[in-house]
């Protein structure tokens, strides 16, 4: 315990990470995927999800007063001891290790296809497992500001690349409004609040940014600038194209980029797209990888938490060799964005709700 | 090998340290803590006092007594100064090994006081000492003066010697041996005279050195236009010319078994915070070493990381730039010998400035701070870009640039990364070299330079014109790296980046640039992250003289990580005379 309280960070740090951790899937296939499922209604679901998923995080922050600075796992243990914190600190390992090498693989494999289609696939993963490693071996203190630095730079290049393609965008093609029909989108579109997965991120950041006031500020900061993002890009990629279509390009903020020219000279800038790209990959996959060396040695009451980063990511690389393909991985993302929502809110409303009522007596003594 | 291995593989429990931090003031505790430091520094500055008062003299009679108890092993000293002359001459003789030595002086002497003749003598350096200072003021009196009346106690012609005989501001009255050699072998003068068991040492340094010229690493237009230069005392006068402050304190330490290295820590008593400067205290106090000669060595020793890839002291040549530093609230440290001082904590914004920001008009300041980050960006980057975007991303240049490009590449035999590599280890080759190469013929190596290298290689086609151009942009770039030490450890970064952008184009050139951005969030200068106006954010991120200069009248605060025990600056309205306008535009409205 003394060891956490001595690395402490604001809120803005936070906030930054906590968005990156949401928000990449924005470069992966977040619009495509949006648009599968609500056609020409995409940015309508999105902004759908976003007011869910601020309003379960109102819940949420409202049922965290009474454990200021405690993560998930510390809510495990309040309820149930060790059992209880291995059970929550399973679930969460479990989650991590599913979707690490799934968004790897996918960074990977559109890596290649984008600029090194020469390079075979484990060249390219062992750049990002490079950059994984340094950087969960630097720390979190080090992953979150150096977030603070990257991400203001990621939000102009992409606001860029939004800005860029603006000439190409037609209202009509976001007709008929209601795209694939209510009952597609506000029920069964309800799960993909699971693009809000990263949010996970909040509760275990909770001892480190401590006070209460933070974990709010980071928490809708997080969840209200991430879903800015998502409508902002999802709008503009089906109004720039259309239903159909859209749903067959790969990589829906490239296939943008691609548009972006500014005068005749900067025709082809989507490899500038490739570094900022690049970027937010690598600082969401450390702070994933982090996240599962951190919680598995929370779980298991270790000491270190730097001897397990190896061994991790041995295992996410051949997790991530898994997949046939790319379409499999995709595949995978899309069971993680159907199911994810259970552990980014259910379960914490879960532990938080059982914390309160049953043990609510001895505790409240204690803190009050 | 079989250890590098292991140690490489296998988890060792790590060392528990607590490293330096300099600490955040919290809102809630910054009365308390204002308190405590109200508390603190009138304790601290009545040893500052002390310590301002005392002669630099005494703190090398000071730190070196500590150095004699520590080691017992060395020669034993006979401690005490013998009321014998003949036992002092034999004991200084021994010491100074007489006559083998060449350059000790020893000069013996009568006084002579009406019919009693007193045996003296002194014993200086030849060339450390002001030849004429020791002839007309310590000879001439002791030699001449004929009027010497013993009539009391010994301690008497003590205290008549020191206060009428010896027309000397720094005399100092000694009776150990110890003392009186650091002083000769500082250039001072050591004089003994039969009778009296104490000896004076009479400061009379007088060797030849560099004067005050101009900084030959950081010059500028704009700005004062004196450097550093060898002698502590001249700069530590230089910095004191400009901070006219008696709470500017200098405080002396010796560094070196041998050297005897005398080196100065500046601070300002009432700004600086004082964990700070205990650390500093702490660090150059318990340096062991056998000679100190550059401030580079002593970066060196109080650096936390030796292999970090930022400086985390900054050295400069001005100063104007210390004692501006100085008065934010950092600490600076001169070493004798010297002309660089070093100064600490430094944050990556630091070291990419120039004073001329600070002199120059706002928009100009920005242009040239502009200009200098464009410079670095090439100097880092341009050359990893370019292998990047010819060997991956070829659909990212023009179609007339590809043309261009391709043409002049076709008769190269190389590849481009081998080329490029080719080109920027003759640079750095021709780079090293100028620094080296005698005067009268460095003109030569510039012809050689730009014509040999530059026209013959692209006329026999070993290089494409295009890459000359490339490397001439990373150099003159390198250039524009304002701290020279920032500006070696970019060129170092560059070839990195060539690797990277050679391997796998824009993904190698992120992932370095992610990896250095680790390596840069993970430094710290003095418990201080060095990328600390933006990560971690500040409070005063924006509103100092960081990244964006604002203007000199709206910079109240100072830098928020340096915890300092003032944070104003200067008030709110520095510039009274807006205000009067106001009242008086005011005024004119009314009627």
């Amino acid at each position: 315990m003394a060891m956490k309280n001595k690395i402490t960070f604001g809120s803005f740090e936070a906030s930054c990470i906590t968005i990156t951790l949401i928000t990449t899937q924005l470069f992966l296939n977040l619009p495509r995927a949006m648009m599968e499922v609500a056609w020409t209604a995409a940015w309508l679901l999105t902004a759908y999800v976003s007011v869910i998923a601020l309003l379960l995080f109102f819940i949420i922050d409202r049922l965290y007063r009474p454990f200021e600075g405690k993560d998930l796992l510390d809510l495990g243990e309040h309820i149930g001891g060790n059992i209880g914190r291995i059970i929550v600190g399973i679930i969460v390992l479990l989650f991590l290790i599913y979707i690490t090498p799934v968004i790897l693989r996918e960074f990977s494999e559109n890596m290649k296809i984008i600029a090194l289609t020469r390079s075979p696939l484990s060249f390219v993963l062992l750049f990002f497992l490079t950059g994984m490693i340094i950087a969960s071996y630097a720390g979190l203190e080090s992953i979150v500001r150096l977030s603070a630095i990257i991400v203001p730079i990621i939000a102009v290049g992409y606001l860029m690349i939004i800005t860029g393609s603006l000439r190409y965008i037609d209202f009509s093609r976001i007709t008929p409004w209601l795209g694939s029909g209510p009952y597609e989108i506000f029920v069964k579109g309800a799960p993909r609040i699971s693009v809000f997965a990263g949010i996970i991120l909040v509760y275990f950041l909770y001892p480190f940014i401590r006070t209460k006031k933070n974990f709010t500020t980071v928490g809708y900061a997080s969840v209200v600038f991430s879903g800015l993002f998502f409508f902002i890009g999802v709008l503009i990629f089906s109004l720039i194209f259309q239903y159909p279509t859209g749903t067959e390009s790969f990589l829906p903020i490239y296939e943008l980029a691609r548009l972006v020219e500014y005068g005749r000279f900067f025709q082809r800038l989507e490899s500038m797209f490739v570094i900022i790209w690049v970027a937010s990959a690598l600082l969401h996959l450390s702070i994933l990888l982090f996240l599962i060396a951190y919680v598995f040695k929370k779980t298991f009451k270790l000491k270190y938490y730097k001897p397990l980063i190896i061994p991790f990511s041995i295992i996410i690389f051949s997790l991530a060799i898994f997949s046939h393909n790319l379409l499999s991985a995709i595949e995978l993302e899309k069971h993680f964005r159907t199911f994810a929502w259970m552990v980014t809110f259910l379960l914490p409303i879960v532990l938080l709700i059982i914390a309160r009522f049953v043990k609510q007596p001895a505790k409240k003594e204690g803190e009050s | 090998m079989k250890n590098f291995l292991e140690n490489l593989l296998l988890f060792k429990e790590p060392k528990q340290t607590e490293k330096f931090i300099l600490k955040e003031n919290k809102q809630d505790t910054e009365k308390d803590s204002e308190k405590a430091s109200n508390k603190n520094p009138s304790q601290k500055s009545n040893k500052s006092k002390e310590k301002d008062g005392d002669t630099f003299l005494d703190k090398i009679l000071g730190s070196n007594q500590g150095d004699d108890e520590q080691e017992p092993g060395a020669e034993k000293k006979e401690e005490k100064i013998s009321k014998k002359l003949s036992t002092n001459l034999k004991y200084m003789k021994k010491v100074y090994s007489i006559p083998k030595n060449g350059d000790i002086v020893l000069r013996a002497f009568d006084i002579v006081v009406k019919d009693k003749t007193i045996p003296a003598f002194i014993l200086f350096y030849d060339g450390m000492t002001d030849r004429e200072v020791i002839n007309n003021y310590i000879l001439t009196p002791l030699m001449l003066l004929s009027n010497l009346d013993i009539k009391g106690n010994e301690r008497k012609i003590i205290d008549y010697i020191k206060n009428h005989i010896l027309p000397q501001s720094q005399l100092n009255e000694t009776s150990e041996y110890t003392s009186v050699i650091d002083e000769i072998n500082f250039g001072g003068c050591g004089i003994f005279i039969d009778g009296i068991d104490v000896a004076f040492a009479a400061d009379v340094k007088g060797w030849e050195h560099r004067n005050v010229e101009r900084p030959n690493s950081e010059q500028v237009l704009r700005g004062p236009q004196e450097g550093f230069t060898e002698i502590l005392r001249v700069n530590t006068a230089l910095v004191r010319k400009i901070l006219k402050d008696e709470k500017l304190i200098v405080e002396d330490v010796i560094i070196g078994k041998r050297s005897k290295t005398p080196c100065s820590m500046l601070y300002l008593r009432d700004i600086t915070n004082e964990s700070l400067v205990e650390e500093m205290r702490r660090r150059l106090e318990s340096i062991k070493i056998d000679y100190l000669i550059d401030s580079g060595e002593l970066e060196q020793l109080l650096e936390e990381s030796s292999l970090s890839v930022v400086p985390q002291l900054m050295a400069t040549e001005r100063p104007d730039m210390v004692a501006a530093h100085i008065a934010d609230g950092k600490i600076g440290v001169i070493v004798h010998g010297s002309p660089f001082v070093l100064l600490a904590p430094v944050t990556l914004v630091d070291l990419l400035q120039s004073p001329e920001d600070a002199y120059m008009r706002l928009p100009y300041a920005h242009l040239l701070r502009f200009v200098r980050f464009l410079g670095i960006f090439f100097s880092l980057l341009l050359p990893g870009l370019y292998i990047a975007i010819t060997s991956f991303h070829q659909e990212m240049i023009p179609t007339d640039l590809v043309f261009s490009i391709e043409a002049s590449r076709e008769v190269v035999p190389f590849p481009s990364v081998v080329e490029l590599l080719l080109m920027e280890v003759m640079f750095e080759l021709i780079r090293e070299a100028g620094i080296r190469i005698p005067g009268p013929i460095g003109p030569t190596l510039g012809i050689i330079g730009a014509l040999i290298l530059g026209q013959a290689a692209v006329e026999a086609s070993i290089v494409s014109p295009i890459l000359i151009i490339i490397v001439a942009i990373t150099g003159i770039g390198s250039f524009a790296v304002p701290n020279y030490s920032l500006g070696l450890s970019f060129r170092v970064l560059r070839f990195g980046y060539i690797f990277l952008g050679a391997m796998a184009g824009f993904l190698g050139i992120t992932l370095g640039l992610f990896i250095q951005g680790i390596l840069f969030v993970n430094s710290k200068s003095f418990g201080v992250p060095v990328t600390i106006p933006t990560g971690p954010k500040t409070a005063t991120s924006f509103s100092n003289n960081r990244l964006i200069r604002l203007p000199l009248w709206k910079q109240e605060r100072r830098a928020d990580y340096l915890n300092t025990q003032d944070d104003t600056k200067q008030p709110k309205i520095s510039r009274k005379w807006t205000e009067d306008n106001k009242k008086r535009k005011g005024d004119g409205d009314e009627e």
